[in-house]
């Protein structure tokens, strides 16, 4: 004879490893949001003028602006998780020594900051 | 020095559901809480239940959730708990058959199931024993996800495991990749399968919170998430017709 216990819904509410592994997972749902806006943007531009401008004015309210700084937040903080992930998922050796962490992780870092170089010169370089 | 220790009890023959129970235990610097379940159970309560052997953390026996947290008992002191206080439950996501001991049965399954051994088609049927010969750098590859001890603590970690005991998990996927990663081993085709399906490798989603509890660092995460590299790549040789 033997009971077996079930994991309740709030699982995840009991252990602090769990929350941040929730909070990194929820960190789609913004995303989801801002990906809609882009899809929409996309589709407006290619019904003409007016429902782009009608876009971007959508675009420009408070509540859409606000939820799009939490989505790119967001981004930061998943990719911050992501960029730690890596290494130990993709262990890379050169030369019979595996390549550390650390510069792994840089590594990463520096592509980010070479994509945002890329974009600020494309808009207003 | 005392500490207040609650123990999940569960004794079938007396009640259908578990229940707490608290003892006073006397300790000092060097009390672990093995040691304090001993001392429960030879001088309180001798119907407790635990299992244990070694004392230090090799043979993997002592496995509880202490504050929640899947543990050795053996690995942690009293003197760490004096202001939290003290809750041991047996090891979460397995069936409870007394007390602190939890059935083991689908841990082993899994790990049966993972071929955790090597294969060799060249050493089947030979009469003569060579040695098999490993540069370091060879060992250096796999020696990390060889030092598991089949604890099981990673299991109660697995939130994945909990919610589906079908999961192959993180110490039998390790020990799979552990074998695929072995210069000696050629067995890598026969543990793709189970790997590759919907039990394997990827019903891991990376909450990694199985490594942080690993007594021996072996990082069950990470064999787990290269494992899905390994599985990615077996797909696409797979799909280019590379492997038959």
């Amino acid at each position: 004879m033997s009971y077996r216990p079930t994991l309740t819904r709030t699982w995840w509410l009991k252990n602090n490893a769990f929350k941040a592994y929730m909070l990194r997972e929820l960190t789609a749902l913004p995303l989801l949001f801002f990906l809609l806006c882009l899809a929409i943007g996309l589709y407006s531009l290619g019904q003409g003028e007016q429902q782009w401008q009608h876009w971007q004015t959508v675009m420009q309210n408070p509540l859409v602006l606000l939820i799009n700084a939490v989505a790119f937040a967001a981004s930061l903080f998943h990719a911050w998780t992501f960029f730690q992930l890596f290494p130990r998922v993709m262990p890379i050796r050169l030369g019979g020594t595996t390549v550390p962490a650390a510069a792994l992780v840089a590594g990463q870092w520096a592509g980010v900051v070479s994509v945002f170089a890329l974009v600020a010169w494309l808009f207003w370089g | 020095m005392k500490l207040d220790i609650t123990i999940q009890r569960y004794l079938p023959e007396q009640a259908a559901e578990p229940f707490a129970q608290t003892y006073s235990v006397p300790y000092d610097a060097s009390t672990s809480v093995l040691d304090a379940l001993t001392y429960i159970k030879e001088e309180l309560d001798p119907t407790l239940s635990y299992r244990w052997s070694c004392r230090m953390a090799i043979c993997g026996s002592c496995g509880m959730m202490i504050n929640g947290k899947p543990i050795l008992g053996c690995n942690v002191f009293l003197r760490d708990y004096a202001k939290t206080g003290m809750l041991i439950e047996p090891l979460a996501h397995f069936p409870v058959e007394r007390d602190l001991i939890i059935d083991m049965e689908s841990f082993l399954t899994h790990l049966e199931a993972v071929k955790p051994y090597l294969i060799n088609k060249k050493a089947q049927g030979v009469q003569t024993f060579e040695p098999h010969v490993q540069t370091p750098q060879q060992l250096d590859k796999y020696q990390q996800f060889s030092n598991c001890i089949n604890c099981g603590l990673c299991y109660s970690a697995c939130p994945q495991f909990g919610l589906n005991p079908e999961f192959i998990g993180p110490a039998a996927l390790t020990l799979a990749h552990r074998y695929n990663l072995d210069s000696r081993d050629q067995g890598q085709a026969e543990r793709m399968p189970m790997i590759n399906s919907e039990e394997g490798a990827w019903s891991c989603t990376f909450v990694g919170y199985c490594s942080e509890v690993c007594p021996k660092q072996v990082d069950p995460a990470a064999a787990v998430n290269q494992s899905k590299v390994t599985s990615a790549t077996d797909l696409l040789l797979s799909l280019l017709g590379g492997r038959s």
